[in-house]
């Protein structure tokens, strides 16, 4: 069993590894600062020097959206295995659909769903839930696009049209500090999420930090999935939004690394994801004659309202499976390698990578099933 | 419930860091692209504060330094 829920969280780690790299390289990617591939490999090098960094691992992997500890419930390997499963599902499917989402919503989110089949409605903080994920994703987006937005605005009031090429230079190490920044976060959930079961199942004592080979596991899993690269999260995130100038990218790059730096030192968090993406239709309605594809903008936005939902929704299944007993935890392990496996099966009908990660999306989120002509502008306003 | 004083920090912090770089770097770029020797030396200087705001954000994000 906890070999079992190691190996899931790993493979979470990946998910959230290349569902992330959009948020910071999909920017330079678009206005050509970096080469897609060369754009992967500093993100997956800085995500893995990050993972180092900062082991401060959180002590509730929920943040508290479930009620554990002495009042309320306790959490078990088979929810987190269950909790895992839901938000490894999650996490393909939006990628599979191009959409950026939050990764820690898709773990919450199955995590949620794993408790309340295990220990019934009350073991989730609603106020919690409505405080820290529900408001903050209507406010990530809408002030990182007001950041942006000004910042767009100064670039190109300062600069002249001839001058603007030399964002590009100021692009790449934008970029880079909101990798690093990703790596010191993100791959400390896993961490957190492995050393609380290795706690649970007696390996561990309570209350110690995560073991070295832990660390690095985990490192090398979000270093991996970021270098595998979501090339369709970034070309949503690159071209799908906004046709984005360099001088847009340096501004929506300043923006979103100062709100995430900002949120996370002043203890008001904000999701790496949700910020990004505002900074991007910020820069989109900052430059004159740049039009936002707000049918884009509505589908991600979607995405974010049902991905704790949806992800708690197979968690629970999940969990419920599981409850049955070993037979039901084999079902369930088996389940989630055909849905994982189907998904990638399915995604190389229509492959985006290093070489097409420039075209437009047209096909954006039914690959194959209609036939469009190319170039085709998709709901400009 | 929601910290709403908190918010208004973070959003306040990260607008003015935020259009500071991007002046800085404007700046820089409009400077050094004038071909004046005053203003290059200027748009270079614009360049160092912007990398400076740089390794802040660095010394920000790596723990063991604060």
């Amino acid at each position: 069993m906890v070999v079992l829920v190691i190996a899931l969280a790993l493979l979470f780690d990946f998910t959230n590894g290349f569902h992330d790299t959009a948020n910071a390289m999909a920017t330079p990617i678009a206005t050509g600062a970096l080469k897609p591939k060369v754009a992967v490999a500093i993100a997956a090098v800085l995500n893995l020097v990050g993972a180092f960094i900062s082991t401060e691992v959180a002590r509730t992997i929920s943040g508290g959206l479930i009620r554990e500890g002495e009042n309320g419930i306790q959490i078990t390997p088979v929810m987190i295995f269950a909790g895992l499963i839901g938000a490894i599902v999650w996490n393909l499917v939006t990628w599979l659909l191009g959409l950026p989402s939050s990764s820690s919503h898709a773990l919450f989110g199955g995590l949620i769903g794993a408790a309340i089949v295990g220990a019934g409605f009350g073991a989730i903080d609603g106020g919690v839930l409505l405080s820290k994920i529900v408001l903050p994703a209507v406010l990530a987006p809408v002030t990182a696009g007001l950041i942006s937005f000004l910042a767009t605005r100064i670039a190109y009031a300062v600069t002249k049209k001839k001058q603007r090429g030399g964002f590009r230079y100021g692009q790449i190490f934008t970029s880079s500090l909101v990798s690093l920044a990703h790596g010191t976060n993100d791959a400390q959930k896993t961490m957190g999420v492995i050393t609380l079961t290795l706690i649970a199942a007696g390996f561990q004592d309570t209350g110690s930090g995560p073991a070295f080979w832990v660390i690095l596991v985990c490192a090398i899993a979000i270093a991996l999935g970021t270098y595998s690269g979501g090339w369709r999260i970034i070309r949503t995130m690159g071209k799908g939004l906004t046709e984005i100038e360099p001088a847009q990218g340096f501004a929506a790059e300043a923006a979103t690394t100062a709100t995430i730096l900002a949120s996370s030192h002043l203890g008001f968090a904000l999701s790496t994801t949700q910020v990004s993406s505002g900074s991007v239709i910020g820069t989109g309605i900052g430059r004159k004659g740049a039009s936002v594809r707000w049918r884009t903008a509505g589908r991600i936005a979607l995405g974010w309202l049902i991905t704790i939902p949806a992800a708690s929704l197979v968690g629970a299944l999940a969990s419920w499976v599981a409850l049955l007993g070993v037979a039901g935890i084999v079902v369930d392990a088996v389940a989630a390698a055909v849905v994982i496996t189907g998904i990638f099966v399915y995604s190389r009908r229509s492959r985006v990578d290093a070489r097409n990660v420039h075209s437009e999306p047209t096909v954006f989120v039914r690959p194959k099933k209609r036939k469009r002509p190319k170039n085709r502008e998709e709901g400009r306003r | 419930m929601i910290d709403w004083a908190g918010f208004l920090v973070v959003l306040l912090i990260a607008l003015v860091a935020a259009c500071a770089i991007v002046l800085l770097f404007s700046l820089g770029l409009r400077w050094w692209g004038s071909g004046r020797r005053g203003a290059r030396v200027a748009g270079i200087a614009m360049f160092v504060l912007c990398g400076l705001a740089v390794l802040f954000g660095v010394y920000l994000v790596i723990p063991s330094l604060h």
